[in-house]
């Protein structure tokens, strides 16, 4: 037992309303106290659906538990009879589940004209992610019926649905690639499919399914089941992009060949066709890469946490296509790790001994992450929204890539990740996230720039402008704690006065300290010298220097010692 | 006459009693609420308080995993100490929820048993298959009746019983202050200690309708006097609850003409108001008081349904809500349908169901956000007036594009 504040995935029926309202005509049914509905209003508020979910709760009360009433086949007759969907899926709860009723037999008794799929989703040994693509994999294996194949190049796109990670754009970039290849697009799913649909999945010559968490293993069933290849890179960044389109390019060339189907074979067209007026280049990213406005980013280091597509795809963008540094990475799906490791290990940096393996985090508790993120201090973050409630006490600059999200990162307009469109989108993300190059000089250079509002220099009375530019901070972020954080970074209020001599200070001998250091108040002045926004990492690394080195005390000259050793 | 209560079965949009953590952890500011719960409860908090709330949480979900399951009782100790490295709380609050009570955790004796000589652990019931939305704080309240002092007898005083944020709290004592009516405190207060005392002479005065269990305790355990009123929502109920605190102290106060005027202050929202039809789908246990606002504001309440209705608690509601049609526990399949055929004006209704609602062509208010907005006594009349005149305003001043589906094209693939 642990205690948890927040999670990185939703539950397994969560995975399961996923699904289903991803679908037509697929209706999902909870058997759980009226509590668990709570799913519910997350796709209306977040996805802001004009229509109601389709996921129902068959409540069970502490009152039906004691008069063993059980409500179940009548909420399927209600829900067929209201909706009339093609195919119920029924399943239990966290607290339902522990009953250990027969929803086999329930279900039979309702006699809906719905098929009914009971779907074993054990919320103790599996989470959203584990669930939706049981679920989808399920269903393609359930209705998939072998037929003839197209007779033009086509492809299935397995793995949109809805509260996907900006899906839908992604979904929009697909199709217009595919549009500038020529390409047909036989069954989208599970975002729009029907089951009708899914019976239709192995007419196409091939399956994309860019994401590891929903989609892959259905495409590899039916590349198993009927031999359509299944491609499952991501595209995500220029170069990842352009390989992805080569390799379809050549796997639907392979199959029209097999097929006797294809008279002249697919060809990539000039590039700039893929441009969103056809004549330009087709993602800005490299030349921006190259401009002298980026220079300072290549100093910048990332850490990058999130799902297994993202974390990936977006380490290799950093340092491949910006020019970045990336200071650590990690996921949250443990199940998804050693892939994610295998694809990073060259891009983590190496610890002592050279194993990159320190510099990744395999984990889900959101604790654990925030204090990676404090300790790497790192001018960017890549995360989720839980990695942005630990930033902004950091006050280090976040980027939400990947579930879980926020109303803030289900905009309006079109910002795929996937493609050349995703490669534009992810650097103006990071662009305008990260703190800006000349500026930064500027602020290094002159130490504080008038910017170092956080608080008045000792013996200066407090001007009223000062202290209007610090409410003007708090509010323009529109979180009171925002103003906090900064001092966050500070010192501990009250280190020991005392003076300490050289030779107590080096008391214990030498790398050998656990105990945190404190700091004289001279060191303390020096300290605040440095800009603000690098000044809690400087700390943290001096800290470190002074524990390495055994100095229980950190002085004027300790900080200067520590600084010329670390270089800054 | 008071109205007559319809009985359905089937109101299965609303939260479970976990979700009162949303507003009472900000409320009781040195407490922490631990949930004993499953991944479930912590995706609800995340979801249904997260993406409101940005500030460090004092509250957190003691994570019952598949191992959790065989065993007898859970072993809470070294989450204690976490929380109190942690936050350094006063109180802790320990909410059960689904599956500790399918596990049948007995939990009186595992808040005893993990209570600390300063650091009282309190269970509250709040599990979802018993407790709806804003009733856990019910259970909040109960589980902090023992920490009130017992005042004596003589103690004349009025304790305001529910929670309200700060500023709400000293218009009350200021209006309390003016009628001469001394004040011992609310219940809660913002810190764990400074609970006000409560006796046989004590007047408890409801603030918010969905206590009822907390004012019998109080009313049989301490033998204090509960005031029976209208809660003070709107200028018609603010009058009726001071006059009837006033006279309980035995202070005879007229307030018809302070009515009137603020009536008169509201005239702007009274002209959108008047011969509006309204509609409550059930949520979040304020739709008695808000229907009642409504009706003396000249609406037609087409229906006010309420998830639990408290036949004594809400008595003088349910009298001044004579003619209308009141539902407990309504089913939403039914509203619908009617919905659909009655065409109101406005609805009032769930989280879950209002931007599906508005997609039917219909105007629709997160009712959530009445329990979120200063919308008690004199100065809440007109913040409470135009949470129902806002979406009115609103929908009548955009284009009717709606009306063409066009528009919510592409945006939910199963429609």
């Amino acid at each position: 037992m642990r205690l948890a504040l927040w999670m990185y995935q939703g539950t397994a029926h969560h995975g399961v309303g996923r699904i289903a309202n991803s679908m037509r005509g697929v209706h999902a049914v909870f058997h759980a106290p009226q509590g668990d509905d709570y799913v519910n209003p997350i796709f209306t508020m977040l996805e802001r659906t004009p229509d109601f979910p389709r996921m129902t709760t068959s409540i069970v009360s502490g009152r039906d538990l004691a008069q063993g009433t059980v409500r179940l086949p009548e909420t399927l007759r209600a829900v067929d009879a209201q909706v009339h969907p093609d195919l119920i899926v029924v399943c239990a709860s966290c607290s339902t589940i522990l009953l250990q009723e027969d929803l086999e037999r329930m279900a039979r008794s309702a006699g809906t004209k719905a098929d009914v799929l009971v779907y074993d989703a054990n919320p103790y040994r599996m989470q959203e992610v584990r669930s939706a693509d049981g679920l989808l994999t399920t269903l393609v294996q359930r209705f998939a019926r072998p037929q003839a194949p197209l007779p033009t190049p086509s492809v299935n796109i397995l793995g949109p649905a809805s509260l996907g990670f900006h899906n839908r754009s992604d979904l929009i970039c697909l199709r217009r690639m595919l549009a500038t290849l020529g390409v047909q697009i036989n069954v989208v799913a599970p975002l729009g499919a029907s089951i009708h649909d899914l019976e239709r999945l192995p007419a196409a010559w091939a399956t994309i399914a860019p994401y590891r968490e929903l989609g892959q293993n259905a495409a590899r069933w039916l590349e198993d089941q009927f031999g359509i290849p299944a491609l499952t890179d991501a595209p995500i960044g220029v170069q990842p992009t352009l390989r992805w389109l080569r390799r379809l390019v050549e796997t639907l060339n392979e199959t029209g060949a097999r097929l006797q189907r294809l008279s002249t074979p697919l060809r990539l067209p000039p590039l700039t066709a893929f441009s969103l007026d056809g004549m330009s280049a087709p993602s800005s990213v490299p030349w921006f890469a190259r401009t002298a406005d980026m220079e300072s980013y290549s100093m910048k280091r990332a850490f990058v946490f999130g799902d297994a597509t993202h974390t990936v795809g977006m380490v290799k963008f950093l340092r491949d296509e910006l020019g970045m540094q990336i200071a650590g990475a990690g996921t949250y799906l443990e199940e998804e790790a050693e892939w994610v490791y295998q694809e990073l290990k060259e891009y983590l940096p190496p610890d002592d001994s050279g194993s990159p393996k320190s510099s990744f985090l395999v984990t889900d508790v959101f604790q654990h992450v925030a204090r990676r993120i404090a300790d790497l201090s790192p001018e960017l973050v890549c995360g989720t929204q839980m990695e942005r409630h630990a930033c902004r006490k950091l006050d280090i600059p976040c980027l939400v890539i990947a579930p879980p999200t926020h109303i803030e990162n289900h905009l309006l307009s079109y910002r795929p990740v996937l493609g050349f469109d995703g490669a534009d989108v992810l650097a103006d993300a990071v662009y305008t996230t990260a703190t800006l190059g000349m500026e930064k000089h500027l602020i290094d250079m002159f130490g504080d720039a008038g910017l170092d509002y956080d608080e008045p220099r000792t013996g200066e009375p407090r001007t009223e402008n000062q202290e209007l530019r610090v409410e003007n901070r708090a509010s323009a972020s529109g979180h009171p704690e925002a103003g906090v954080s900064v001092g966050a970074a500070e010192p501990s209020a009250a280190p020991s006065r005392s003076v300490v001599t050289e030779e107590s200070n080096r008391a214990t001998t030498p790398s050998s300290s656990t105990v945190h250091p404190v700091w004289t108040p001279d060191a303390q002045a020096m300290l605040k010298k440095i800009p603000f926004f690098v000044r809690g990492r400087v700390q943290k690394n001096v800290e470190r220097y002074a524990m390495q080195h055994g100095y229980a005390t950190i002085t004027a000259e300790v900080l200067v010692e520590a600084r010329e050793a670390l270089g800054g | 006459m008071p109205a007559t209560v319809i009985r359905e079965d089937g109101a299965y949009h609303s939260f479970c009693g976990l979700t009162c953590v949303g507003w009472l952890y900000q409320k009781i500011k040195d407490s922490f609420f631990l949930v004993l719960g499953t991944h479930t409860c912590a995706h609800l908090l995340q979801n249904v308080l997260g993406v409101m709330i940005f500030a460090r949480p004092r509250f957190g979900v003691a994570l019952i995993e598949e191992a959790d399951l065989s065993k007898q009782q859970p072993e809470l100790d070294r989450i204690i100490d976490e929380i109190v490295a942690d936050h350094h709380p006063s109180v802790i609050f320990l909410l059960s929820s689904c599956t500790p009570e399918v596990m049948k955790v007995e939990f009186d004796g595992l808040a005893r048993a993990v209570s600390r000589p300063d650091l009282p652990v309190l269970f509250v019931p709040a599990s979802g298959l018993d407790y709806t939305f804003s009733q856990a704080e019910d259970s909040v309240l109960q589980a902090l009746l023992p920490f009130c002092p017992i005042a004596s007898p003589d103690d004349r005083r009025v304790v305001f019983l529910g929670s309200v944020n700060d500023a709400i709290a000293d218009d009350f004592r200021t209006e309390a202050a003016r009628l001469g009516i001394p004040v011992a405190g609310f219940l809660p207060e913002s810190h764990f200690h400074d609970l006000p005392p409560i006796g046989s002479g004590t007047v408890i005065a409801p603030l918010q309708p969905y206590l009822a269990k907390v004012a019998g305790r109080l009313a049989r355990e301490r033998g204090a006097t509960v005031v029976s009123s209208l809660f003070p929502f709107g200028p018609d109920g603010t009058r009726v609850f001071w006059e009837d605190v006033a006279a309980a102290m035995g202070i005879a106060v007229d307030l018809r003409e302070r009515e009137r005027q603020a009536w008169e202050r509201l005239e702007p929202h009274l002209e959108i108001l008047r011969g509006k039809k309204v509609f409550f789908t059930a949520d979040n246990l304020m739709e008695l008081p808000l229907a009642r606002f409504l009706k003396h504001a000249g609406c037609t309440i087409l229906e006010c349904s309420s998830p639990y209705i408290n036949r004594k608690f809400h008595a003088r509601e349910l009298e001044a809500l004579d003619g209308v049609r009141v539902v407990e526990q309504p089913n939403f399949d039914r509203q619908l349908r009617d919905i659909q055929e009655l065409r109101p004006d406005l609805v009032i209704s769930n989280l879950a169901t209002t931007n599906p609602l508005v997609g039917h062509g219909v105007v629709a208010k997160w009712s959530t956000e009445f329990s979120f907005m200063p919308i008690h006594g004199w100065s809440g009349a007109a913040t409470l007036a135009g949470m129902f005149t806002r979406p009115l305003k609103r929908h009548a001043q955009l284009d009717p594009l709606m009306d063409d589906p066009l528009w919510v094209a592409g945006l939910m693939p199963a429609r």
